[in-house]
């Protein structure tokens, strides 16, 4: 297997505060990878910086042999690196399907003036779409909630529906943070379910969490502490790590 | 409001649109023949309303589908209106040439004023347009080599449309609306299409709205620049219209109209942009038989329809459009 992604010497400090110090992961081409760690520990922020909302002050983010590190959100995006919120970021006043019509943007090219005069091209585009929609909308079991504004659902459905319009657009790596805050027991599992299945469909996935049962689906695990990766593997030998259980599991 | 849910054409829709169609005629019939019974200065007001609503859609666009808040409309009026002015009388140029002077010009300017000025965001990019229309208002007045200053621009001859000048509210009113109505069919378009739910999303969570590939800095100065095309269409028309442009009519003032017109009408549906120029046209004239308090008496309905119709005329004909559509679907 090769690395789709690579994090390389990452550093950053906010005023002073080094939050990273020289972090080094890769996630696996099709594999599910997860990022651990105790609050504080700088998982966020190195989420954002591989996803673009953050720059490094120092290091390299290489996604599918490329530096990524300069490039906008939206190039990232367009080159397949996709991620989702802590607190999902529905479209509230859009229904569920238009949610998802709205996931298919960087699939589509039609330009502004196109769309005003509604050419034949940018209206078959969008009913393209509302098929793609409404496709993720029976696979992702949001159906009997299409038509619903996104913003009145639950949180469980609305966390749903974010990582339902980030898999419309066909992502090489969907990069999740804290996907199951907020769900109980059962949705956690149905979570798991599904992203095994993305997986075995052939998309690689960086999950963030502190939920062990969660991330039990990764076949390998970094655990981060303080700004540094303290720990490597697979969940029971990341388990079994003393520093680990130092640290973070507090055993 | 929300924009109703779209469906791939079902049934049911296509029922909806039939039966609608004795309605909207019956609405084109009366708009056709109004100018007829209707008195002059009657017919003159829903001509203003007509420019304003051309003017309006571009704010109301950018407000309801982007969530950018814009005081900067007037500027691009008056550009259009002092192109045409110019154009017309000094050079003596056909009115198509001012009507694309004031559109490139407008267009320009809101390019390069909207790229920096629209990575500011809420309350920050109102002021930075607000000061957009005062400096506007002020060239305006200082350049009276190119606008008259206060004296204006007179004697702009009215637009000739199969040889027939446009010289009276009654014939000007057949060009500006069907003009209006082609762009709100155009926008229309425009938000059931790629761009418009990437506005969408972008009003509504931005950031989410990148990480879907949306370029949201580059969406907000086209949808900018596209106000400003119709600010300046509108400001063209005006010129033609009214003959003489000066500097008192694309003031501040005329900015908070746009916008005011924008948030009374529902920003975020199309047809509220010609409830709210029909509302602020007209109401001013309505009140004022009561003398010296019509103006009060027009903030007081403002303050009324600001407090019980939050989502404008347009949401609020919306939802009751969807509730009576309900009742009647339930058995």
């Amino acid at each position: 297997m090769s690395a789709l992604l690579e994090v390389r010497e990452v550093s950053r400090s906010f005023s002073g505060l080094q939050v990273l110090k020289q972090v080094s992961f890769s996630v696996e081409l099709g594999s599910i990878t997860g990022l651990i760690g105790p609050n504080g520990a700088g998982k966020s922020t190195l989420f954002n910086i591989v996803s673009g909302f953050l720059d490094a002050d120092q290091g390299a983010v290489i996604y599918a042999g490329t530096e990524v590190g300069r490039l906008s959100i939206q190039r990232r995006s367009t080159l397949g690196l996709v991620r989702t919120f802590q607190t999902p970021q529905v479209f509230p006043h859009l229904s569920v399907r238009e949610n998802l019509i709205a996931g298919c943007y960087k699939q589509t090219r039609s330009g502004l003036l196109a769309n005003l005069l509604g050419t034949p091209g940018s209206r078959g585009e969008l009913a393209r779409m509302q098929r793609e929609a409404d496709a993720a909308c029976e696979r992702f079991d949001l159906s009997e909630v299409a038509d619903r504004p996104a913003g009145k659902l639950p949180g469980g459905q609305q966390r749903l529906v974010e990582l339902a319009r980030a898999c419309i657009g066909r992502p090489r790596l969907l990069c999740l943070d804290e996907p199951s805050s907020g769900l109980n027991s059962e949705e956690v599992a149905l979570l798991m379910q599904t992203l095994q299945r993305l997986n075995r469909d052939g998309m690689t996935i960086l999950l963030v969490s502190h939920d062990m049962d969660l991330v039990s689906v990764a076949a390998v695990i970094h655990v981060l502490c303080f700004g540094e990766i303290i720990a490597s593997g697979p969940l029971a030998q990341v388990k079994s790590d003393q520093r680990v259980r130092d640290a973070y599991l507090g055993v | 409001m929300r924009d109703a849910p779209h469906v791939l054409a079902p049934s049911s829709a296509i029922g909806r649109a039939t039966r609608a169609w004795p309605f909207a005629l019956i609405v084109l019939a009366a708009w056709a023949v109004l100018p007829a019974f209707a008195s002059r200065s009657v017919v003159d007001i829903l001509v203003f309303a007509g420019l304003y609503t051309i003017a309006g859609l571009g704010v109301s666009f950018l407000l309801g589908q982007c969530g950018i808040v814009s005081l900067a409309q007037s500027v691009f009026y008056g550009i259009g209106a002092y192109s045409t002015a110019f154009c017309a009388t000094h050079l003596v140029w056909p009115a198509p040439a001012g009507f694309a002077a004031g559109m490139a010009i407008s267009g320009a300017i809101a390019l390069a004023v909207g790229w920096p000025v629209l990575r500011l965001s809420g309350y920050f990019l109102a002021l930075a347009t607000l000061a957009l229309a005062t400096i506007g208002h002020v060239l305006f007045t200082e350049w009276d080599w190119l606008t008259g200053g206060t004296l204006g621009i007179g004697g702009i001859p009215p637009l000739v449309l199969f040889g027939i000048p446009l010289n009276s509210p009654q014939r000007f009113y057949y060009l500006v609306w069907p003009v209006a109505f082609v762009l709100l069919a155009l926008h229309r378009n425009l938000l059931h299409s790629r761009t418009g739910f990437a506005m969408r999303a972008m009003r509504d969570a931005p950031a989410a709205a990148s990480v879907l590939g949306v370029d949201i800095h580059a969406l907000k100065v086209k949808v900018f620049v596209l106000s400003a095309l119709l600010g300046a269409l509108a400001g063209s028309l005006f010129a033609h219209y009214v003959s003489f442009v000066s500097v008192d009519s694309f003031g501040v003032d005329r900015a908070i109209g746009f916008l005011l017109l924008a948030v009374l009408g529902g920003a975020r549906t199309i047809l509220g942009t010609v409830l709210g120029a029909l509302f602020i046209t007209i109401m001013p004239h309505a009140l004022s038989g009561f003398g010296d308090i019509h103006a009060v008496l027009f903030a007081l309905f403002l303050i009324l329809a600001v407090i019980f119709l939050p989502d404008g005329f347009g949401g609020a004909l919306g939802t009751w459009f969807t509730r009576w559509r309900e009742r009647r679907a339930r058995p």
